[in-house]
C-alpha cells in the first residue's frame, strides 16, 4: 500500500549544555509517520524520548541545540522554519498533548476561554458566537459530560481524566495533521486511562489524524500504535510493526523491555530482566549504547556503532548481534504461591472494621470544625506471617489511609486493629520501641523518603542505633549485610541517595525497613515510580525477601499485574469500601465484583490486543446508604443498590464479594477470563 | 535541595572551577571581604600609630600622606583607628549574626517540626518583638541590661543576636515547613525520634542553603547595626576604634576635618558592601533569589 509520508525524521541529533559536558540527549534518529498512522516512541526515562517528541513542534529547551539532521513535516523541514512560521504550525498543524493536565491548563481561566484562545489564535473562528459553538463540539467529540457548560469550569474543578479530556480538545480544536503525545495517561488510574486510550483510538479512526504517542509503557503501545520505535540512550534501536515487536523482538533491548513487564496471568519469563540501568558514562563512545546491559553483546559490540539497519519488510534494528538472539522463551506461570501458613495459624495483623476520617479531631475540633469525609468506611482484614496481602484500587480509594492508620499516623475514628492478638495503640506515641520496630513502612518514592543529606550509611545505621543498640563496628557488619540483601555492594554505603538512581534509592529504602528485623512491612506503592525494568528488579527482590524472611507485607498497589506476580491474598478497595477479598488467584478468576472486573478489563496488556468493554463512562457514584459503586457499576440491579449497602457473599474457597448480584450472576457476567492471551489461567483449577 | 556535597577537601583545580563559574557579585564582593579580612587580620601589627595613641599630629589635621584619614580631636591618627577597629568590627557583626542565626534556627525549626500550640505561642512572641523597630529593640535591651554592662562587647552581641533571632526563626520556620512534607521525616516519626533529634539529624542538614544565605543576608547588615549602636552611644565604650563610634566622635569635625568621619564611614559602607554582593552571589548559587533584606 502505497502512503503518504507526513513527518519524516532524518538523522536528527540534539545536544544538551556545551562543551566538554555536552550531552547528546537524541543521536542519529531517523524514522517516517505515514498519513494516518499511529507511532509509537517508547524507552526508559533519560532515553530522549521527550526531547524529540517536542522537537517535532519545533521546540526545545533553550539549552539544546540541533547537531544535525532534518525534520520534514509535509516537505517543510521544521528545523529551518522562523518563530511566527512555528507559531503558525503549532497548534494549527502539528499539535500537542502534554503529560500532565493539571500543569498544562492555566488555572486562573476557564477551560472553555483556554479552548476558544486557541481557536481565535489560528482564525478558525470568525465570532464568539462561532467559537463558543465549535468549543461545545469540541467538548462533545472528547466525551465530557455537558459539553455546553463545561466550558465555564477551571481546570481544578474538573478530574484527571476530564482535564486530559479538555487537553485532548485543544489539541484537536485546528484539525491538526500529527498529534504529538506525550505519555498522555501516565498519571491516570488505570480505569481512566483505558477511556483515555478509547477514546484516542476513536477518534484516530473518525478524523484519520496521524499521532506519534511517546510513553515509557509499552502496554499501552499495544493499545493504540501501529509502528512503534524503540530509544535507548538517545538511539532508536528498533522499529517494528506493533505486533511483530511483541511477538518476536530483534532488540536484546527491547526484548528486556518486554520480559520486564509484569503479566497479569502471574507467568514471567525469568531471568530476562535488563542488567543495570541507563548509565550515560558507561555508554562506549563509539559503540552499541546498550553494550555494558546486553546479554548477547560480544567484544566488537563496544567498538562498532550500530545503525539501523533492514531486517524485514518494515522492520529494522540497530544490533549486528540480532540473529544470536536466542528465541523468546514461552511464559511459564509462577509457581503457585504456596500458602504462606495454614489458615489455623493466628493473623499477625487484624484489621476490623476500621473506620478512617482526615479533618479535626478531639471533641473542639469536632465543635468547631466540619469533619472531613470518611475515607475509610469499615474495612475488615487479616495478615498472617510470611503473607502478602494486597490491596488494589483507584487513586483516592483509601489504601494508603489504611497503612497509615496501622502504623500510627492516623488514629481511627472507629474500629480496632490487633498486632499478634494484641490491640494497637490507636498513634505511634502509644506504642513502644519494639513495635515500632515490627512495623516498617516503605514510601513510594524513594526521592521524599530518603534525607538527600544523609549518606547510605547514615539513613540505614539510625534504625539500627534506635532499634537495635547497634552502633559503629558492632552495626557495621549489619548494614553491609543489609545491602546485600538488596543486591548493592558495601561500596554504597558512602554515597548520597543523589548518586543513586532511582531503583537503587528504593532498594536502599527496603534495605532501612529491613535493618529493623520488621515483621510487617506497609508496602505503599513502592514499584510505582520506578521504570519498568527497574520494577522487575526490586520487584524480585520482594519475592526473594518474602520467600527468605517470612516478613508479611501490606502490597498497596494499583498495578494489577504486579500484585498479580505477588501477592498471596488480595483486597479490593473502592471509595474506602473493601469490595472483594480472596486468595490472589481467586480474584483473579471469575466470579468478579463489578469494579475488579472493570479493572482488570481496563489493564492495557502489552501481550494481547484489547477487547472493549462495555462500562459506563465517567458516571459518579452516589454517595450515601447504598453502595459506594453504585452509579459507576455497569452490571447495577436496580434502585436496592443506592438504597443498601450489599452483602459479603461467599463465592467459594476464601474468595467473598460485596455485591447485591449472586455469585453465580456475577461469573456469568464476567468477559475477562484470566489470563493475557484470552485463555483461563494455566494451573488453577475451576471451582 | 539538590545541591552537590562539596568534597571535604577540595583540590586547587575544583577551586579553579568554583571560581570561574562564581557570578560576579560572588567574585567582587567575596574580594572586597577578603581584603577587609586581611586588614582586621594584620592591620594592628602594621598600623603606624596605637589605637589610642595621642599626639600623632595637629588635632583637626585635614587628610595628608602621612595621615590619610586625618587627626582627631585627641590627636589621634584616624587611619590607624580605622585600620584597629577593623577586627572589632567584624567580630561582633559575625558573633552577633551567628548567635541570633542558632537561636532561630532551633527555635524555627522545632516550631516549623512540633507545630500545634508551641508552634502558635512561639510565632506570636516572635511576632510580636519583630514588630518593634530594631532600633527601639536594640535601646531597650541595653537600658534594661544595665549601667554594669553598658559598653560590653557581650552586651553589643546579645542584642544583634535578640534583633536577628525572631527574623531567623520566621525564615528557618518555613523552611522547616517544606522539609516536614518529605516522607523521610514521617520514617523518623514512626521510628520513634524526639523532636531534637528530627531537627538535628533530618531538617537542620536540609534547612542548611536556607540557614547559610541568611547568615550572610544578617552579617551584611550587622556591622551598621553595630554602628547604629556605637553612633548612639550605646555600643562600644570610648575609646574603643569601632567604627560607628568614631563617626559619632568625629561628626562635630564633619566641615573641619571630613576625612576623620568619611574615613570609617567608608570602611563601614565597602564592607557592608562587600558583604551583601557576596550574599547575592551565594545565593545564586544556592538557587535562591533572595531578596536582600533592608532591615
Amino acid at each position: 500500500m502505497a502512503v503518504e509520508t507526513l513527518l519524516s525524521v532524518e538523522n536528527l541529533g540534539i545536544t544538551y549544555g556545551q562543551g566538554d559536558e555536552a550531552l547528546a540527549a537524541v543521536q542519529g534518529v531517523s524514522f517516517t509517520v505515514a498519513k494516518g498512522e499511529a507511532f509509537g516512541l517508547v524507552g526508559e526515562s533519560g532515553c530522549g524520548k521527550s526531547t524529540l517528541a517536542y522537537q517535532l513542534l519545533g521546540y526545545r529547551a533553550p539549552s539544546a541545540r540541533v547537531a544535525s539532521g532534518r525534520v520534514v513535516f509535509r516537505d517543510t523541514d521544521i528545523l529551518t522554519l522562523d518563530r511566527p512560521a512555528l507559531e503558525r504550525l503549532r497548534g494549527d498543524r502539528i499539535s500537542l498533548v502534554p503529560q500532565n493536565p493539571t500543569t498544562a491548563l492555566n488555572p486562573g481561566m476557564r477551560v472553555g476561554e483556554q479552548l476558544a484562545e486557541i481557536l481565535v489564535v489560528h482564525g478558525r473562528a470568525e465570532s464568539r458566537e462561532a467559537a463558543r459553538i465549535r468549543v461545545a463540539d469540541l467538548f462533545d467529540r472528547v466525551g465530557l459530560p455537558l459539553p455546553g457548560r463545561i466550558g465555564r469550569r477551571y481546570a481544578h474543578e474538573l478530574s484527571g481524566g476530564q482535564q486530559q479530556r479538555v487537553c485532548i480538545a485543544m489539541a484537536l480544536a485546528c484539525e491538526p495533521d500529527l498529534v504529538v503525545l506525550d505519555e498522555p495517561t501516565t498519571g491516570l488510574d488505570v480505569t481512566t486511562q483505558e477511556q483515555i486510550i478509547g477514546l484516542l483510538l476513536d477518534l484516530r479512526t473518525r478524523l484519520g489524524m496521524s499521532m506519534v504517542y511517546v510513553t515509557h509503557d509499552l502496554g499501552v503501545l499495544a493499545q493504540i500504535a501501529d509502528r512503534v520505535g524503540v530509544m535507548y540512550a538517545g538511539f532508536m534501536v528498533e522499529v517494528a510493526p506493533t505486533d511483530e515487536l511483541f511477538s518476536q523482538p530483534r532488540h536484546p533491548y527491547t526484548r528486556g523491555l518486554i520480559s520486564a513487564i509484569p503479566r497479569l496471568d502471574g507467568g514471567a519469563v525469568s531471568g530476562q530482566h535488563l542488567r543495570g540501568y541507563l548509565r550515560r558514562s558507561e555508554i562506549p563512545p563509539s559503540g552499541c549504547p546498550f553494550q555494558p546491559r546486553c546479554e548477547v553483546s560480544e567484544p566488537s559490540c563496544a567498538t562498532t556503532i550500530q545503525t539501523l539497519a533492514d531486517v524485514g519488510p518494515g522492520r529494522s534494528v540497530a544490533c549486528q548481534r540480532w540473529r544470536a538472539l536466542p528465541p523468546v522463551p514461552p511464559a511459564e506461570p509462577l509457581p503457585a504461591t504456596a500458602a504462606a501458613a495454614d489458615g489455623a495459624e493466628a493473623p499477625l495483623i487484624e484489621v476490623v472494621d476500621l473506620t478512617l476520617r482526615y479533618g479535626p479531631r478531639g471533641w473542639f475540633g469536632n465543635l468547631l470544625g466540619r469533619p472531613g469525609p470518611q475515607v475509610v468506611n469499615a474495612a475488615t482484614l487479616a495478615i498472617r506471617r510470611g503473607e502478602t496481602f494486597a490491596l488494589v484500587g483507584e487513586s483516592g480509594s483509601g489504601k494508603s489511609t489504611i497503612a497509615r492508620a496501622i502504623s500510627g499516623l492516623l488514629p481511627p475514628l472507629s474500629g480496632t486493629i490487633r498486632f499478634a492478638g494484641e490491640p494497637l495503640a490507636a498513634s505511634i506515641k502509644g506504642r513502644n520501641s519494639d513495635l515500632k520496630r515490627q512495623i516498617q513502612y516503605i514510601f513510594q518514592n524513594p526521592d521524599a523518603s530518603l534525607n538527600p543529606r544523609n549518606r547510605v550509611s547514615e539513613i540505614l545505621a539510625r534504625p539500627l542505633a534506635m532499634f537495635l543498640g547497634l552502633r559503629g563496628e558492632a552495626g557495621r557488619e549489619k548494614l553491609e549485610h543489609a545491602l546485600r540483601e538488596v543486591r548493592l555492594e558495601s561500596g554504597y554505603l558512602r554515597r548520597y541517595p543523589d548518586q543513586l538512581s532511582g531503583g537503587e534509592r528504593q532498594r536502599v529504602a527496603i534495605a532501612r525497613a529491613l535493618v529493623a528485623e520488621p515483621s510487617l512491612l506497609l508496602c505503599d506503592e513502592v514499584l510505582s515510580a520506578l521504570d519498568v525494568s527497574v520494577q522487575a528488579n526490586v520487584l524480585d527482590l520482594l519475592r526473594a525477601l518474602k520467600r527468605d524472611t517470612r516478613v508479611a507485607m501490606l502490597f498497596i498497589s494499583h498495578d494489577l499485574a504486579v500484585v498479580r506476580g505477588l501477592a498471596d491474598r488480595v483486597g479490593v478497595l473502592f471509595r474506602g469500601t473493601l469490595f472483594e477479598i480472596g486468595a490472589v488467584e481467586e480474584v483473579f478468576r471469575p466470579p468478579f465484583h463489578p469494579y475488579t472486573h472493570e479493572l482488570l478489563m481496563a489493564v492495557p496488556s502489552a501481550h494481547a490486543r484489547k477487547r472493549r468493554t462495555m462500562t459506563r463512562r465517567d458516571a459518579e457514584a452516589i454517595a450515601g446508604a447504598g453502595c459506594a459503586f453504585a452509579g459507576r457499576c455497569p452490571w447495577q440491579v436496580g434502585k436496592i443498590c443506592e438504597e443498601q449497602a450489599p452483602p459479603w457473599r461467599d463465592a467459594g474457597g476464601s474468595l467473598k464479594i460485596r455485591c447485591h448480584l449472586p455469585v453465580a450472576d456475577l461469573a456469568d457476567r464476567a468477559i475477562w477470563r484470566g489470563g493475557d492471551d484470552e485463555r483461563t489461567t494455566v494451573g488453577v483449577a475451576a471451582p | 535541595m539538590a545541591v552537590a556535597q562539596p568534597p571535604l577537601t577540595a583540590p586547587p583545580q575544583v577551586l579553579g572551577r568554583f571560581w570561574r563559574r562564581s557570578p560576579m557579585s560572588l567574585k567582587i564582593g567575596g574580594l572586597i571581604l577578603l581584603v577587609h579580612l586581611i586588614v582586621a587580620a594584620t592591620g594592628p601589627f602594621w598600623a603606624p600609630y596605637g589605637q589610642a595613641q595621642m599626639g600623632a599630629g595637629l588635632p583637626l589635621s585635614p587628610a595628608s600622606f602621612a595621615h590619610p584619614f586625618g587627626i582627631d580631636q585627641l590627636s589621634r591618627d584616624v587611619f590607624s583607628r580605622v585600620v584597629h577597629g577593623g577586627h572589632i568590627v567584624i567580630f561582633l557583626a559575625v558573633s552577633g549574626t551567628l548567635l541570633g542565626l542558632v537561636i532561630g534556627a532551633v527555635v524555627g525549626l522545632l516550631s516549623g517540626y512540633v507545630r500545634g500550640w508551641v508552634d502558635e505561642v512561639l510565632m506570636r512572641f516572635v511576632e510580636a518583638i519583630i514588630s518593634i523597630p530594631f532600633i527601639v529593640l536594640g535601646l531597650l535591651a541595653i537600658s534594661a541590661a544595665g549601667p554594669q554592662l553598658a559598653g560590653e562587647p557581650v552586651l553589643v552581641i546579645f542584642v544583634v543576636a535578640l534583633i536577628y533571632a525572631p527574623r531567623v526563626a520566621r525564615m528557618a520556620r518555613s523552611a522547616a515547613l517544606e522539609i516536614v512534607t518529605k516522607d523521610f521525616i514521617t520514617i523518623a516519626r514512626l521510628r520513634g525520634e524526639s523532636a531534637w533529634s528530627v531537627m538535628r539529624r533530618e531538617l537542620l542538614p536540609n534547612a542548611t542553603s536556607v540557614l547559610l544565605v541568611e547568615f550572610a543576608v544578617r552579617a551584611g547588615y550587622a556591622p551598621v547595626l553595630v554602628g547604629s549602636l556605637g553612633f548612639l552611644g550605646f555600643g562600644m565604650r570610648p575609646p574603643t576604634p569601632e567604627w560607628g563610634l568614631m563617626i559619632s566622635e568625629n561628626r562635630a569635625l564633619l566641615i573641619a576635618s571630613p576625612a576623620t568621619v568619611l574615613g570609617p564611614g567608608l570602611m563601614l559602607a565597602s564592607l557592608i558592601v562587600g558583604l551583601n554582593l557576596f550574599t547575592e552571589g551565594l545565593a545564586r548559587i544556592l538557587g535562591r533569589t533572595v531578596q536582600i533584606a533592608s532591615r
